[in-house]
């Protein structure tokens, strides 16, 4: 009888447990350090192999290597953690692609990583992956709002904690971190919106899926209910980036900035899109050296009081993203790690047709 | 019945490198001191400089600052650090 999958364990190089039970792996697994603390998905070689042949890879494929600590990293290790963290098959291309970005060098991915700032790596999806997997856009977009986008963010975590000793006072040295640092991942509302997607503002073909990866801090929610003109909607956007520069980082980089419905249909009935929202940010969102005065730090203003710092290094930095529910007018400013030290890196999500799964190769 | 899993981590075996000869002495020595450019670097530098020619009669200081503090150390820097007799290097946060 033909077993279910073409699998034999010496197929992977991952040294293998043989136990009694799904409960024994988990205590196994947590006991090792080798989680989130949240329960993992027992990673058989069953599971591990149908995400291998849903991307089309080998094991022993080399999904890039992490540039500072030279450390290549493997389909087969990446698939592991992906069932951990209870993707589906569907789901591991974007794992795929994300990682790859990940390791980009401009994405410097130890720094981001071991820094004691405590960013967590934010993963945008673009195109149609988001409705074959399911990814909602809408409703608690940024917290758990659907299966596909929980399990793709905590997979990010999870590699870097398994592959990447990336741990807990080992290579990970925040000194606070924040919730994304479980799971961060969202889907864009492109049906929603009339604007260019976030991945075809960067370069990406319209027909293909993409994912967006970005060192990021913690959201940090707005709300103005009280006005419908574009600038001044914009204004309480601005605001909060500005004061993300006074409190946090004043240096340049890659904001997110995430635009739910109610603001989105203001911005479109003034005819305002992509570029014009850009351009208004990029000119708004500036502080003086001197504010450091009103928050504490004027020890370190010096004599570049004067010297103007933008959010921006320029329009194009600005990472806009349709998302969140239908009702209230909300939004999110989601700033970078550390100015433009980490850059936000875009990837398609590879196709391959009439291609064969390695394992099912004659 | 047994379930059989992988297991998740890099398993990489890290190659062990071997320490530089040890000095027994820093009198007459070249320190490179290698910042990461952060705020308290200076402070924290100029105070090891001093002790190391005050209380080590070191003869020669050289202090270089990475351009990225996330970053590697430049291959400028490591290249230079090969003439030092010994290299400090130290966060300064």
């Amino acid at each position: 009888m033909k077993p279910a999958l073409n699998v034999m364990p010496d197929a992977f190089n991952s040294q293998y447990f043989d136990l009694d039970d799904a409960g024994d792996v988990q205590e196994f697994y947590h006991s090792r350090g080798w989680t989130d603390g949240f329960p993992i998905v027992p990673p058989t070689p069953e599971a591990v192999q149908a995400c291998l042949d849903w991307v089309l890879m080998p094991a022993n494929e080399i999904i890039g290597i992490e540039p500072v600590r030279e450390r290549a990293i493997t389909a087969e290790k990446l698939a592991i953690n992906a069932v951990m963290a209870g993707c589906l098959p569907a789901h591991f291309p974007v794992v795929v692609s994300a990682w790859m970005a990940m390791l980009k060098e401009e994405f410097l991915l130890h720094g981001t990583t071991a820094s004691t700032g405590g960013c967590a790596i934010l993963v945008i999806l673009n195109g149609s992956i988001r409705r074959e997997i399911g990814a909602r856009s809408d409703f608690n977009v940024l917290g758990s709002s659907d299966r596909a986008t929980s399990v793709i963010g905590r997979t990010i975590r999870l590699a870097l904690i398994n592959i990447l000793q990336v741990s807990p006072g080992a290579i990970d040295r925040s000194t606070l971190g924040h919730p994304g640092k479980i799971s961060y991942c969202i889907a864009e509302d492109e049906e929603g919106s009339d604007w260019l997607s976030l991945a075809e503002s960067r370069d990406i073909p319209k027909d293909a899926s993409a994912v967006t990866v970005l060192a990021a801090c913690a959201p940090r929610q707005i709300m103005n209910e009280w006005t419908s003109k574009p600038e001044e909607i914009l204004d309480t956007y601005a605001a909060e980036m500005r004061a993300n520069m006074r409190n946090y980082s004043i240096w340049s980089g890659n904001y997110v900035v995430i635009m739910a419905p109610q603001h989105r249909e203001h911005m479109r009935a003034a005819g305002w899109g992509r570029k014009e929202i850009a351009n208004y940010l990029f000119e708004k969102a500036r502080i003086r050296r001197s504010e450091w005065s009103t928050v504490g730090k004027g020890s370190v203003i010096r004599d570049k009081g004067d010297t103007e710092y933008c959010a921006l290094p320029s329009p194009d930095h600005l990472l806009l993203v349709a998302a969140g529910g239908p009702a209230g007018g909300f939004g999110a400013i989601i700033p970078p790690w550390l100015g433009a030290k980490s850059q936000a890196v875009t990837a398609a999500i590879g196709v391959c047709i009439d291609c064969e799964p390695p394992s099912q190769a004659k | 019945m047994t379930i059989r899993v992988l297991n998740p981590t890099s398993e990489a075996v890290v190659e062990i490198m071997q320490p530089a000869p040890r000095l027994t002495s820093l009198a007459g020595k070249t320190v490179g001191l290698i910042s990461n450019g952060k705020e308290g670097t200076a402070g924290f530098f100029a105070h090891v400089d001093r002790l190391l020619r005050e209380h080590y009669q070191v003869a020669q200081v050289v202090l270089r600052t990475k351009s990225n503090y996330s970053a590697p150390a430049e291959d400028e820097i490591i290249d230079e650090a090969r003439n030092w007799d010994l290299a400090i290097t130290g966060l300064g946060d």
